[in-house]
């Protein structure tokens, strides 16, 4: 959850020596080392660009609440830019802007990532700062004024249809588990939360043990680790990691919520999906594209029959968990035909399996936004988390390009066999109508 | 370092403007046709988003998914829209597949067959598409600001009204579409590794033979209107949004405007942000930003809260608007400045970006400017000329509009 910005749930916007690794074919090159303290640091060079970019990604997210303070993460994200040892709040937004900087945060469910974006000259002081963040005091003066502004989050969030029925679907797809609550938490449990307890639980998650410190630009790899040691280096670790999440179980069923303030009807028909880390990653993104991305059969079989002006199929995957979740809006009058519609297609693609133009279209997009990505720092740094979070180390160009290139039809029919998509999956429905009743 | 840019008339009547980036991965292609809703017929608004709908689904060449995957057969990503003015396209590519990515752009633009089906499809789906504006407030209270503020043709909504929707089918798309596309009123605008020359001639063979039409040199202003409304909504929120004029792209108070916007909402230092979200903690969303028609301009204030904190949230902006001319500081417009200036070149790396910033250049100003002119007026800005602008420009006629759960009597309003 972003703290400045539009939020959309049906997208996802996070001592040892050196070691250099170069490709060889793309030129991509990669630092990374880890401090005395745990502080993990990834670097990729860019020589060919004209800016530079650092994010510190928090391994912890609103999975890692406890029901008791769920929504303490989002809320933490925002009292990281409320003042530190240094700094008061106006001053950490003042120096930010006084750089130029292009700067946020984001809470997710397994993680929270802050980031900024600069010219080269100001990178240090940047990166600098970010670190005095990650050692905020959390201002109990700040507390109940930002505590407002997350309550505001929140009122926002519920006239939003798709946010309402993202969460929705996630308080029952999860039910009975640590991703069954909302990102921004419920307001009884933002009202309740002390700055003591957001506290402990800052103590606990923020130790450099269980941060990472991105980095990508045109820049000097040695300057940026002394910058590091100089500024984290004096963290202290806490021993905790993410070892007691539980993956949860997905459930099957149907749930209806009416709520006459909206006007369409949000669908949502969730399946399990291949986690981050399966070798059916790829496979698995582009079962989804085939199905409900770009020139999908979603678009020309479900949209240009006129059945939804939005509908389409995404992936959450986590590192232990994904889901498959087909969606889309319609008039409350066609929710039965909208359901079918997105059961017959699903049932086509598993049954019938791809065309070879579709394998194709999947990886000719692939490569030109892999291109695109390699043109900016600042849009390296989510996808240089995601490969921490999910592989373990950032993957140079080439390496994920094979991974697309492994996609087939039979990689497809093997994925369909695993994560079947025909069965009843969790279906939920938000808006004026009450229907499934 | 000054960039090359080549910028011409082509013979067969595009504007073109190309920008060399020498290393780039791919090539970005932004076209623009002053072909816009507020070119449509009172009659028929929407139709030019009707018609956005519809010119993907076949040419005389091959039918709509035939076009779709020649794109996706050289993995180009491509876009349009239909804006108030302008008509836009983007593409990018890989620098290999420019040829054909322009190529199937042209097919698209000088041939398209506007099924009869589709032209349907392209109605019943821009009419649901304005039943789910429902369900977004803040698109919403912009819409009903436009309406109230602009006047016509610029208050519009691109998506048109249920009742002209109803009379629209393919004769009324062809219409506009013959009316409005063709190659004199036609911008493009291309950046990354190319030649420049080879762009143009791939352009005038493409659209050699195009009718030429006749470029539209004038654009248009709005008529503003100021006025207060409230219109009540089952919300957990309430809307506010402002607006008041400011000057055009062309006027030499334009930078000035520039710096007065980043002043308020640049980052997250800027004046609303702080004074109404970081001091106060009313908002989560709180923001200011100008909107350009061709020939005018407009600032804009927006915020969302909720209903208590209505009242305290709206006299806070518009204290904001009114400190602006008593307290800056040098350092706070340095920052102003630094915030403008620092974010062209850290986005420079975007290869889109670029050629989106040339469209804007040949639409406000009629030629590329050089990135080091355009940032020299804005760093030229001072305290004095920015209190000299607002002293000319009190903000004594402001369009409001709120949009909320907030009764119509309440004291709040």
């Amino acid at each position: 959850m972003e703290r400045r910005g539009s939020f959309s749930p049906w997208l996802r916007l996070r001592s040892s020596p050196s070691v250099v690794e170069d490709s060889g074919m793309s030129q991509t090159i990669f630092v990374q080392e880890k401090l005395p303290n745990g502080l993990r640091v990834v670097i990729e060079v860019m020589p060919h660009v004209q800016s530079a970019a650092c994010g510190f990604l928090a391994r912890t997210g609103a999975r890692d609440d406890s029901r008791q303070l769920a929504g303490v993460s989002h809320f933490l994200e925002h009292m990281c830019f409320k003042g530190t040892r240094k700094r008061t709040s106006i001053q950490i937004n003042i120096e930010f802007d006084q750089m130029g900087a292009q700067y946020n945060a984001f809470t997710s469910r397994d993680r929270t990532f802050y980031y900024g974006w600069v010219r080269p000259e100001d990178f240090d002081r940047q990166l600098e700062l970010l670190a005095d963040m990650m050692r905020s005091t959390l201002p109990p003066d700040e507390f109940e004024t930002e505590k407002n502004v997350v309550l505001e989050e929140i009122a926002m969030s519920r006239d939003d249809l798709a946010s309402t029925a993202y969460d929705i679907l996630y308080e029952h797809l999860c039910a009975d588990s640590d991703l069954a609550w909302p990102i921004l938490g419920y307001e009884e449990t933002i009202r309740a939360m002390t700055r003591d307890q957001m506290h402990e639980y800052f103590r606990r998650r923020y130790a450099p043990d269980n941060l990472v410190l991105i980095v990508a630009g045109n820049l000097d790899p040695d300057q940026v680790m002394d910058s590091a040691r100089r500024y984290c280096g004096d963290w202290e670790p806490a021993g905790e990691t993410n070892g007691q999440r539980v993956r949860p179980q997905m459930r099957e069923g149907t749930a209806a919520r009416a709520m006459d303030r909206f006007h369409q009807q949000a669908i949502m028909l969730a399946y399990p999906a291949a986690a981050g880390t399966d070798p059916l990653d790829e496979t698995a993104e582009a079962a989804a594209a085939i199905l409900g991305g770009v020139n999908s059969r979603f678009y020309w079989n479900i949209m240009q029959k006129g059945l939804s002006p939005r509908a389409g199929a995404f992936r959450d995957e986590y590192a232990d968990f994904g889901a498959l979740t087909l969606f889309g809006l319609c008039e409350p009058e066609n929710c039965e035909k909208l359901v079918e519609a997105m059961r017959r297609e699903a049932a086509e693609l598993v049954e019938k399996g791809v065309e070879p133009k579709e394998i194709a279209r999947v990886k000719n997009l692939r490569r030109t936004s892999l291109a695109v990505e390699s043109e900016t720092p600042f849009y390296r740094l989510g996808q240089i988390a995601d490969d921490i979070e999910y592989f373990g180390a950032p993957r140079p160009a080439e390496a994920r390009m094979a991974a697309v290139n492994a996609v087939s039809a039979e990689s497809i029919r093997e994925y369909f066999e695993r994560f079947p998509i025909t069965g009843p999956g969790y279906l939920i429905s938000v808006g004026p109508r009450n229907w499934p009743t | 370092m000054t960039e090359n840019i080549e910028h011409k008339r082509l013979d067969c009547g595009i504007e073109l403007a190309v920008l060399p980036l020498a290393g780039r991965p791919v090539v970005a292609v932004e076209i623009r046709i002053l072909a816009g809703y507020a070119f449509e017929r009172p009659e028929y608004l929407g139709v030019a988003h009707v018609l956005d709908e519809a010119i993907v689904k076949g040419t005389a060449k091959r039918d709509g998914r035939a076009l779709n995957d020649a794109f996706d057969a050289i993995g180009s990503t491509h876009s349009s829209y239909a804006g108030r003015e302008r008509f836009g396209f983007s593409c990018l590519c890989l620098p290999e597949f420019l040829e054909r990515a322009v190529a199937l752009h042209a097919e698209m633009i000088r041939t398209p067959s506007f099924p009869p089906e589709d032209c349907a499809v392209a109605v019943e789906l821009t009419s649901q598409t304005l039943a789910a504006l429902e369900d977004d407030p803040q698109e919403l209270a912009k819409k009903l600001l436009h309406r109230q503020a602009y006047g016509e043709p610029l208050g519009r909504h691109p998506l048109g009204e249920e009742e002209t929707l109803e009379r629209i089918g393919r004769e009324q798309i062809l219409d506009h579409w013959q009316r409005y596309f063709c190659a004199a009123r036609m911008q493009v605008a291309v950046a990354g590794a190319v030649e420049p020359a080879a762009v143009a001639d791939l352009f005038e063979r493409e659209f050699e033979g195009f009718r030429r039409g006749e470029p539209d040199l004038d654009g248009l202003g709005f008529q503003f209107n100021a006025a207060r409304s409230h219109h009540e909504k089952d919300l957990e929120q309430e809307q506010i949004a402002i607006c008041f004029p400011g000057p055009a792209a062309q006027d030499e108070d334009f930078p000035t405007a520039q710096v007065i916007v980043g002043l308020l909402a640049g980052g997250m230092g800027a004046r609303l942000f702080t004074e109404v979200r970081e001091k106060q903690g009313l908002v989560y969303w709180v923001g200011a930003w100008s909107d350009q028609s061709r020939r005018s301009g407009m600032f804009h204030l927006g915020a969302s809260t909720t209903p208590q904190n209505l009242e305290k949230t709206y006299t806070t902006l518009l204290r904001e608007i009114d400190r602006l001319s008593e307290d800056l500081t040098t350092e706070e417009v340095e920052r102003a400045i630094a915030g403008i200036v620092i974010r062209n070149q850290t986005r420079g790396d975007i290869t889109r970006a670029r050629a989106v910033e040339l469209t804007e250049d040949l639409f406000y100003h009629g030629r590329p400017i050089p990135t080091e002119e355009k940032m020299a007026r804005v760093q030229a800005v001072t305290i004095q000329r920015i209190c000299d602008y607002l002293a000319g420009h009190p903000r004594d006629r402001l369009s409001v509009v709120t949009l909320g759960p907030t009764p119509e009597k309440s004291d709040a309003l």
